[in-house]
């Protein structure tokens, strides 16, 4: 024995070890009805995870170390290219996903699964759509009814593009391209079905308002304009100040689907709409999110930036309180960081020291202990040992 | 039944990942994958108990100690573990240990 005493006796052992619960087992997985190809299949698994747990030395011939080695790599590389995949995958699904939630176009025009932005015509509607989820991605695909052409185009505080368009009528409409698909929608012509509205109902403009009357989107909000062809009215969106022009618009904050009904009855719309019209715009009521820019654009960016000001602020506020608690758990052992230097020694192996084992005798005298341990096996600095009786001192 | 002790290691916490792979794509089932577990068990202690016949001996400073149904856990720190071949030191180590004396398996 004393020519293979230098040898490590942890690999022998394991080999053993997995031969004998292996020939044990078969006998259990025949009985359960599991084909012996399973059985190999574990026995492989099993041999593989130890190889590449490097904790044992010499497990296996070098040939299979090699395959392991090669194989790591390959599916490493894979890994990349499928996480690049997933990642393209995953901006369509929610792109995909956002759309279903959307509302249904006109039967007159196809269901596009793409943003669409409503320009409200006195006469036309049309539908235009957009693909791509970012905002820039959709202010650059923005196709733009006839008659409407490019007026202006702001980018707000929160990197959405907005893009004021001028209609023939003189109204102007921004458009708003949240990161978040919106679908708007108006119809004007008569007997039109109205699409649905997702999640929020414009309010429907009172007659007086169809030529200077604001569209504003709010990310989370879509704007459904229900023309009608008669009044000229639509349904919009309002946040902001544009309906200041007319006086009249109001916000429309439905969170339910809605299916908006005839373009005949306009004014039946406003009873699908959670707020009652009428209300004046005040952009208080909006969330801060709402970017509102009205004819003269300067008072309302202002009050904006004051909001968003706000709005942060409240944020900041709450972030520093919580920072500051835990700022204060945290400073103290961070001033005690002459000891970090072991952990980090720890870190570099990357592994818990961990004996396990049973005890013959655990003896203690003052503050002197013994220790009589037996059959244990030992994982120390990443490397498995084993032991069939250990002995040691400690102070404590 | 023998301890489940040595289940916490590179061979048996291996052993449990692939199990737990065979039940997820079905090919075992959990049943089944308890009863494997088990026979390690029975294979590595008596393993242990008849295949090796190494002592090693190790010194350090106690840093806790807990003993709780029959089960002593140690926290050690600055440990040498001497064996005749080689010296291993660590800054920390845990050590678990159940009755080793009573045959009476749990």
């Amino acid at each position: 024995m004393a020519s293979s005493a230098n040898s490590n006796p942890v690999p022998k052992l394991y080999k053993s070890v997995i031969e004998d619960v292996i020939n044990e087992v078969r006998e259990l997985f025949l009985d359960e009805g599991v084909d012996e190809q399973v059985l190999l299949e574990l026995k492989t698994l099993w041999e593989n995870k130890l190889l590449q747990s490097k904790a044992v030395e010499g497990f296996h011939t070098e040939e299979q170390a090699a395959l392991q080695a090669a194989q790591q790599q390959q599916q490493q590389q894979q890994q990349q290219q499928q996480q690049q995949v997933q990642q393209v995958q995953q901006v369509q699904q929610v792109t995909q996903q956002a759309q279903t939630q959307q509302v249904i176009l006109p039967p007159q025009q196809q269901q596009a699964p793409q943003q669409q932005v409503i320009v409200q015509d006195s006469k036309i509607l049309q539908h235009m759509s957009a693909t791509g989820m970012s905002a820039a991605a959709t202010a650059a695909t923005l196709a733009l009814p006839t008659g409407v052409t490019p007026y202006q185009q702001l980018i707000t505080s929160q990197g959405q593009i907005l893009q004021v368009v001028r209609a023939p009528n003189g109204a102007q409409y921004i458009i708003q391209q949240p990161q978040q698909q919106i679908l708007l929608q108006q119809q004007m012509q008569p007997g039109g079905v109205q699409a649905p509205v997702i999640q929020q109902v414009l309010a429907p403009l009172q007659g007086g308002l169809p030529q200077q009357t604001g569209v504003i989107i709010q990310p989370q909000q879509i704007v459904l304009a229900s023309g009608n062809k008669v009044q000229g009215n639509t349904q919009v969106m309002q946040a902001a100040a544009m309906a200041a022009q007319a006086g009249q618009a109001a916000t429309a904050q439905v969170q339910q689907v809605q299916q908006a009904q005839g373009a005949a009855a306009p004014q039946a719309q406003p009873q699908q709409q959670a707020q009652p019209q009428g209300q004046p715009q005040t952009q208080a009521q909006q969330p801060p999110m709402m970017l509102q820019v009205d004819g003269t654009g300067d008072t309302s960016s202002e009050e904006d930036e004051d909001e968003e000001e706000e709005y942060d602020e409240d944020d900041d506020e709450e972030k520093d309180k919580d920072g500051g608690e835990d700022g204060q758990v945290e400073e103290e052992p961070l001033n005690s960081g002459d000891d970090v230097s072991d952990e980090e020694d720890q870190e570099l192996f990357d592994t818990e020291n961990v004996v396990v084992c049973q005890y013959d005798k655990i003896h203690r005298s003052k503050n002197k202990w013994k220790f009589h341990l037996k059959d244990g096996i030992m994982n120390l600095n990443g490397r498995d040992y084993v032991f069939s009786k250990a002995i040691g001192d400690a102070e404590w | 039944m023998a301890y489940q002790l040595y289940r916490n290691t590179t061979l048996g916490n291996s052993l449990q990942e692939s199990l737990d792979e065979l039940i997820q794509t079905q090919q075992i089932t959990p049943q089944l994958a308890l009863q494997v577990l088990l026979q390690f068990d029975k294979a590595i202690n008596t393993a242990l108990a008849n295949r090796v016949r190494n002592r090693v001996n190790f010194r350090g400073s106690l840093n806790t100690y807990r003993f709780c149904d029959n089960v002593w856990t140690f926290v050690l720190n600055d440990v040498e573990f001497r064996e005749v071949t080689e010296l291993v030191k660590v800054d920390k180590v845990k050590i678990v240990a159940c009755d080793g004396k009573s045959r009476n398996y749990k």
